[in-house]
């Protein structure tokens, strides 16, 4: 894909080049309240309620009886309206930024306007991009499934049979999402220290198991009815945008508590999300076919097209206290045997209502062999290894003080690059419990 | 004995003088949604009543508070915290007492009266907050026990993990309904039998209730703040009933190893008046002894940690002929609400305004107390005959459920929660 070029100067690796256009919430260094949507372009970032105040909207007239999504505090009412609105949108502010735009006025030669709304990204600060009313997390990733499985059931029960006949999901905690940069505090719970033992008496502490899990997040821009499921030749169109998700994991708590009714405080203290939400269209062009499904679907699960998901190079890095950073997983998002449309045409088979805002994980996705896995539980063999760091450390789970970083970026070509930024969090020691 | 209220309330209303529960309504004359309380067979405008004065001898309602009650929720009042749902309710109850030092607010007031006062059939009622999470829990110990009967061995029947924590799922806010919402049979896959070696897509053929309480919350937490066992009743603004309507084939099929999710998001439904804890506190009880030793951040203080609330679930057939399912009590619970709320925060889960939790199907332990038709008809084995005319498995369409719930034994001060209902309707025609 050629690089579209533009008359602002933007490195030739930014995730941020012209071809992507992610949206976000920022403040600035000089409003530092009033949280306001923008978007991402190099290392720069665009008020839009400065540059929609600024008549910088002008050469888009269709738009202007919406200009009042751009003064909200979250990005729910501007993916309200729809995806042809944000495919327009996007179109435009490509055609500004670029150096041959049709409307050099309104920002490449507007100092005044370009002063107000085009601000040095280090100069603002992100939030979380959007109101989330429900938060639902899949499993689709099919080596991870299978190889947490394994480790608990060994390989020949590894999946359970409904695997490949229903993408399976669980509601997380909408509340517990938060925008990357957070801080996570490793949680106290209940733990089965020796799980052999008969009968099971927990201890109560902090978890031992600390565990990441890399994920794609989906965020919703439509609604549908209670009552009325989503089609699933509509269900693209229900989609707004893309993030990167750490799905953070309390492996011994989740072990203790989840039968029968699935993981609850395991995973109840914090859920990471990138904060600049790519638009469907910009992962357009790196369309990829799922992982196989050899199960004859029911017809409400079966896409009119196989390459629903997206090739994006995932990687993870873990910086330990001392700051030495270890790459310690690359993989690619293809790697899930469900695509978010068929987990939105299943989530409202039953009638379930979707609203703007909602997001959906796609579990946690591993390579099928070592060089890609999403979860350190899968890297360390379930506790049993230890995983080899840069500078002679090891972890089999995180300790106080991990970093962990996620990236996720298509595309190869220098200045044509559409990236997530990063998904960031610290682990912070657990309170001490009284 | 009198009602207590100049205004008539007919004796066996769950909306005696000694409730005063909250909720959103509709009127005929204001299709914008606003605060009321339900008193008799009446309906007050809180929001018409304090544009009009009404809260002027209430000396902590502040100019601040004025504009608490045109809200179209009540997480704005919830927010304001339990001294103050105290004050408001205290007042409220005065300015209705028949002795009412306060005459000329409403007893003698027939202008405010015609403005603020309503027949219950007149208004429409809607979800009373801005749910932001809603959480259910499985503490009805003999619910979980005759559940456990079904698929195991009874020595088996309660997981290991089932008096040691109160376990819970989180579900899906936007399927919480109020009373009266039609309830769409839902579409999805299940297994036609135990041997199928493929799922079958179609309408849930085993479609069940569910009867719980729910609290609903006016405070929250910080992530990262677990709240303390003993400070939990403080985030309770109070209580409803709760329907969880579930689709038991569709559960089966897919609950393994994540929990239960279509069969559970396609409705929840509420009653619409919420019961101030105030309101509930005369009714404490013990609740089910749970014989496990409860790590500290569990052990409450407090032994009578639930309430004596009777509970009764009644169906109504398309042909309008009824029969009471089930009656038991709130009581028949292994945890409380402040337990639960001390379990899911103890990681640092942040809570907040409006958040509903479910205390998880209450059952008793005989026939006739049972929460579910699942126990009812022992997995679906057995119908059961409801009346000489009504045998079921599990609900039909055109059936309607009615759960009903109250406290107290004297007619003239109940305090109860309406109606909790809601009509099956059939599947939507398979869509492919």
């Amino acid at each position: 894909m050629a690089p579209l070029k533009s008359w602002l100067s933007i490195p030739s690796d930014s995730h941020f080049s012209l071809s992507n256009i992610p949206f976000g919430i920022i403040t600035s260094k000089y409003s530092q309240t009033e949280k306001r949507p923008a978007v991402a372009i190099g290392d720069h970032v665009l008020d839009l309620q400065a540059f929609a105040t600024g008549d910088g909207f002008s050469g888009l007239p269709s738009l202007k009886p919406h200009l009042s999504v751009f003064s909200q505090p979250t990005l729910n009412a501007f993916a309200a309206l729809g995806q042809p609105v944000h495919r327009e949108v996007r179109k435009y502010l490509q055609d500004l930024f670029s150096d041959t735009t049709s409307h050099p006025q309104i920002l490449k030669d507007n100092t005044a306007l370009q002063k107000s709304a085009l601000l040095p990204k280090h100069e603002t600060k992100t939030h979380l991009p959007m109101q989330i009313g429900d938060y639902t997390d899949f499993y689709a990733g099919v080596n991870h499934a299978f190889n947490a499985g394994s480790l608990f059931r060994g390989p020949a029960n590894a999946l359970q049979p409904n695997y490949y006949h229903i993408p399976i999901g669980y509601h997380g905690r909408a509340s517990t999402v938060v925008v990357s940069g957070t801080t996570i505090r490793r949680p106290n719970g209940q733990l089965l220290l020796d799980p052999t033992a008969d009968p099971k008496v927990p201890t109560f502490g902090p978890s031992r198991r600390l565990d990441i899990e890399l994920e794609l997040g989906c965020l919703l821009c439509k609604a549908n009815p209670m009552g009325e499921p989503v089609p699933i030749k509509e269900a693209e169109q229900s989609i707004f945008g893309f993030v990167l998700m750490n799905d953070w994991s309390a492996r011994d708590i989740q072990a203790w508590e989840y039968v029968p009714l699935g993981p609850f405080n395991g995973k109840n203290f914090g859920t990471t999300i990138s904060a600049w939400v790519v638009l469907f269209d910009a992962l357009e062009p790196y369309r990829a076919d799922k992982l196989p499904n050899e199960t004859k679907l029911l017809p409400y699960l079966v896409e009119p097209r196989n390459d629903t998901v997206f090739d994006i190079q995932l990687e993870v890095d873990l910086t330990t206290p001392d700051g030495s950073t270890t790459t310690i997983s690359k993989g690619t998002g293809k790697n899930l045997v469900w695509s978010f449309p068929q987990m939105i045409a299943h989530h409202s088979v039953g009638g379930c209502a979707m609203q703007p805002g909602d997001l959906l994980g796609s579990g946690t996705i591993s390579t099928k062999d070592d060089s890609g896995l999403g979860s350190l539980l899968e890297m360390s063999a379930g506790g049993k290894k230890e995983i080899m760091l840069a500078g002679m450390d090891v972890r089999k789970f995180l300790k106080d003080g991990d970093t962990i970083t996620i990236r996720g970026v298509c595309g190869g070509e220098p200045g044509a690059l559409v990236g997530f930024g990063e998904c960031v969090g610290t682990i912070e020691s657990a309170i001490p419990f009284p | 004995m009198g009602s207590g209220s100049w205004l008539e309330i007919p004796p066996g209303s769950h909306f005696s003088l000694a409730n005063i529960p909250f909720g959103i309504v509709t009127t005929p004359s204001s299709t914008e949604k606003h605060a009321a309380i339900a008193i008799g067979g009446h309906v007050l405008n809180l929001h018409e009543f304090a544009v009009r004065g009404g809260f002027s001898g209430l000396k902590e309602f502040t100019a601040a508070h004025s504009a608490i009650f045109s809200q179209s929720t009540l997480n704005d009042f919830a927010a304001a915290g339990q001294p103050f749902h105290q004050e408001v309710r205290k007042y409220l109850q005065k300015v209705l007492a028949v002795d009412t030092s306060f005459p000329e607010v409403l007893k003698n007031n027939l202008e405010t009266q015609r403005a603020v006062l309503f027949l219950r059939d007149e208004v429409t009622v809607h979800l009373p907050m801005k749910i932001g999470g809603y959480t259910d829990f499985f503490a009805g110990k003999n619910h979980a026990y005759n559940c456990g009967c079904i698929f195991r061995d009874p020595k088996k029947a309660l997981q290991p993990n089932y008096l040691h924590l109160p376990v819970g799922y989180n579900s899906r806010a936007s399927s919480v309904v109020p009373s009266g919402t039609a309830i769409r049979r839902p579409l999805g896959q299940f297994l036609e039998n135990a041997s199928a070696s493929r799922s079958t897509f179609g309408p849930c053929r085993r479609l069940d209730i569910e009867l719980e309480l729910g609290a609903l919350l006016c405070k929250g937490n910080k992530l990262g703040q677990p709240i303390d066992v003993n400070d939990a009743e403080k985030y309770i603004f109070g209580f409803v009933l709760l329907n969880d309507w579930s689709a038991r084939d569709i559960q089966a099929w897919e609950a393994v190893p994540l929990g239960p999710f279509n069969a559970k998001t396609f409705a929840s439904t509420i009653s619409p008046w919420v019961v101030l804890k105030d309101a509930l506190e005369p009714f404490r009880a013990p609740g089910i002894l749970n014989e496990a030793k409860l790590h500290r951040y569990l052990q409450e203080a407090r032994q009578d940690n639930v309430h004596d609330i009777d509970l009764e679930v009644q169906l109504k057939t398309s042909e309008g002929e009824t029969a009471t399912v089930s009656h038991t009590n709130a009581r028949n619970l292994v945890f409380s609400f402040a337990q639960m709320i001390a379990h899911h925060t103890v990681g640092g889960c942040p809570l907040e305004v409006g958040d509903l939790l479910g205390s998880g199907t209450i059952s008793g332990t005989e026939p006739g107390t049972l929460g579910s038709f699942l126990e009812s008809s022992l997995g679906g084995k057995e119908t059961v005959r409801l009346s000489e005319s009504i045998h079921r498995k599990f609900l039909e369409d055109g059936d309607t459920i009615t759960i009903r719930g109250w406290s107290g034994t004297d007619s003239s001060s109940l305090v109860g929660f309406g109606d909790c209902v809601g009509t099956i309707e059939p599947a939507l025609q398979v869509f492919e």
